[in-house]
């Protein structure tokens, strides 16, 4: 019983990891891998979810539509911050850190400025469950359930929906696809809309397990940062999925080997080994075998 | 008059290119375009597509100013593009790439049927990556793709390059037909003599930027003519 626990424990922490790491940069990795641009201010754009999520609760409104409204809200607000300011940036990927680091100081001061630096707190809804001497949350469950429904939804938008094919074709050659019809500053704020409900939603997630403050976003966009440059700008998808599980593994297997301070640095570690031999990330080496190995079958 | 460009300019940065080219395309013709290499043929038509901005003087597609449209409305308006080097989306599936080709034209029903007529193996090929198509099935791709779509001006940049010449001849009758079938307009770049020779009703030749001369279908048959325009040395 007690081996069954330990055993449960290392799962229970691994799924944890990757459910933290998938929704902190899935919305993050689409924007990045359409318009080379990383956008500091995720954490920010989380952040406001995670407000709206506090603020509607409190109001009355469900959780879980709260939580939709808040992936709403940072949507919105992430189209006008790309029709704004980002689009100036695409392409630029240093440029593009700096103005995006700005607007997330910006953020996280305008909300200290308007709503102080009070803390929120949305209890954590579900309970625990004890297995021998330990307990585990089953929201930490939920949340890694509702990050591979968000993986599953993103790519199945990516794979069969209209969008999708022009926003891929767009990833690909935003002139030729401009040429072919396919307006791509629409493709453009779209996806960065998209990318940003997302965050929205994570937000609203861990509005349910984090004190809720202006500097929410700090949390999240380091370890969110991270993750997109292993994962790479090649395929959203399978460079999200490696990425996140490589670092989770290596963070829960340092947490577990010493203490949960070196397990951050073991996931750190884990990440320069890869940027090392893959200095464009993960998905940027499958997506280049891939297409190796397709004229190789093609050509028999 | 499906196109109809005076005094256009345009180029790269502060360096002008294309300079004061006037030309106009009937309703069914097939013109083509023929210079050395460097001359400006793929600018002039990266221009009359709206990927390169006009520096001065105007393109009209059907009595309408585009020279100043976004590249995806001049698109949608029916301008169909296929670009030097093909511009396939290598990443996509052949069959995500005719996608992509159903804007030109305007939004309306998917034209599959007659793109998998004229180019049964796309048909054949559907699922797979355009990447890992040979060349020849790329340049069929990358023609079906705005045939996915309603095109009536066609824009050709240098259809036959490295291509094998039963292709050539098949992308020739295509052109044929889709002018006697459908009443299409095309442009051709081209530097095949004998692709010209078959398809084209007059041709005009660039160099440095300019329209240097203008050439009749029967004055294109006369080698000796074509090729002094065309000698490859420099
Ligand atoms: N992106 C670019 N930036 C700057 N100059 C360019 C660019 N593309 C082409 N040029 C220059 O413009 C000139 C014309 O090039 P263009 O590609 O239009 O020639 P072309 O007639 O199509 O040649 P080819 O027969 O080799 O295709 C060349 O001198 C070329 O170096
Ligand atoms: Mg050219």
């Amino acid at each position: 019983m007690e081996e069954f626990a330990l055993i449960f424990g290392y799962i229970y922490q691994y799924l944890d990891n990757i459910g933290f790491l998938i929704l902190a940069a899935s919305g993050l990795i689409i924007i990045f891998g359409m318009m080379g641009v990383i956008n500091m201010a995720h954490g920010e754009l989380m952040m406001i979810g995670a407000y709206i999520t506090a603020f509607t609760y409190y109001a009355g409104v469900p959780a879980p539509i709260a939580i939709l409204l808040a992936g709403v809200g940072a949507g919105i607000a992430g189209i006008i911050l790309e029709r704004l300011v980002i689009r100036f940036f695409y392409k630029q990927l240093l440029s593009s850190l700096v103005v995006t680091w700005g607007l997330s100081l910006m953020f996280s001061q305008g909300f200290l400025l308007i709503f102080g630096p009070s803390i929120l707190n949305i209890p954590t809804p579900f309970g625990n469950f004890p297995i021998d001497e330990q307990t585990f949350g089953i929201y930490r469950l939920v949340l890694f359930g509702i990050s591979m429904a968000m993986i599953a939804g993103v790519w199945a938008v990516f794979t069969f929906t209209r969008f999708g094919t022009h926003a891929r074709a767009t990833m690909e050659d935003p002139e030729m696809a401009d040429a072919l019809g396919v307006n791509t500053r629409h493709v453009y704020a779209l996806t960065f809309g998209l990318g940003s409900a997302l965050g929205g939603i994570a937000g609203g997630m861990f509005a349910l397990t984090a004190t809720i403050s202006p500097f929410f976003g700090i949390n999240y966009t380091p370890l969110a940062f991270i993750t997109v440059v292993v994962g790479g700008g090649a395929n959203v998808i399978t460079g999200l999925l490696a990425s996140v599980l490589a670092l989770a593994g290596s963070q829960t297997l340092v947490n577990n080997l010493v203490n949960v301070y070196v397990g951050y640095l073991g996931m750190m570690g884990t990440a320069l080994i890869i940027l090392l031999v893959l200095p464009r990330g993960i998905s940027e080496y499958l997506e280049r075998r891939k297409i190796r190995t397709e004229r190789a079958s093609g050509r028999e | 008059m499906p196109l109809n460009v005076s005094n256009l300019y345009s180029g790269y940065g502060r360096v002008r290119i294309v300079q004061d080219v006037t030309m106009s395309v009937g309703e069914g013709e097939i013109l083509a375009v023929i210079g050395r290499n460097g001359v400006g043929k793929t600018t002039l038509m990266k221009t009359l597509v709206g990927l390169l901005g006009t520096l001065h003087g105007t393109i009209e597609f059907r009595d309408q100013d585009i020279s100043r449209m976004h590249a995806s409305r001049r698109a949608r308006l029916g301008i169909g593009y296929v670009p030097q080097g093909r511009g396939l989306f290598t990443r996509l599936s052949v069959g995500d790439n005719l996608v992509m080709g159903e804007r030109v034209g305007g939004i309306g029903a998917t034209n599959r049927r007659r793109v998998f007529q004229f180019f049964p193996i796309l048909e054949e090929r559907l699922s797979q990556k355009a990447g890992s198509l040979s060349g020849g099935e790329q340049q069929q791709l990358a023609f079906g793709r705005i045939l996915a779509g309603h095109p009536e001006l066609i824009l050709l940049d240098e259809p036959s390059e490295g291509i094998q010449p039963n292709i050539v001849q098949e992308i020739g009758r295509i052109i044929q037909r889709l002018r006697h079938e459908e009443g299409l307009t095309v442009v051709i770049v081209e530097q095949n003599l004998e692709l010209i020779h078959a398809v084209a009703d007059r041709c005009i030749v660039m160099d440095k930027g300019k329209i240097i001369a203008e050439l009749t279908a029967d004055e294109i048959k006369e080698p000796e003519v074509a090729k002094r325009y065309l000698a490859i040395a420099t």
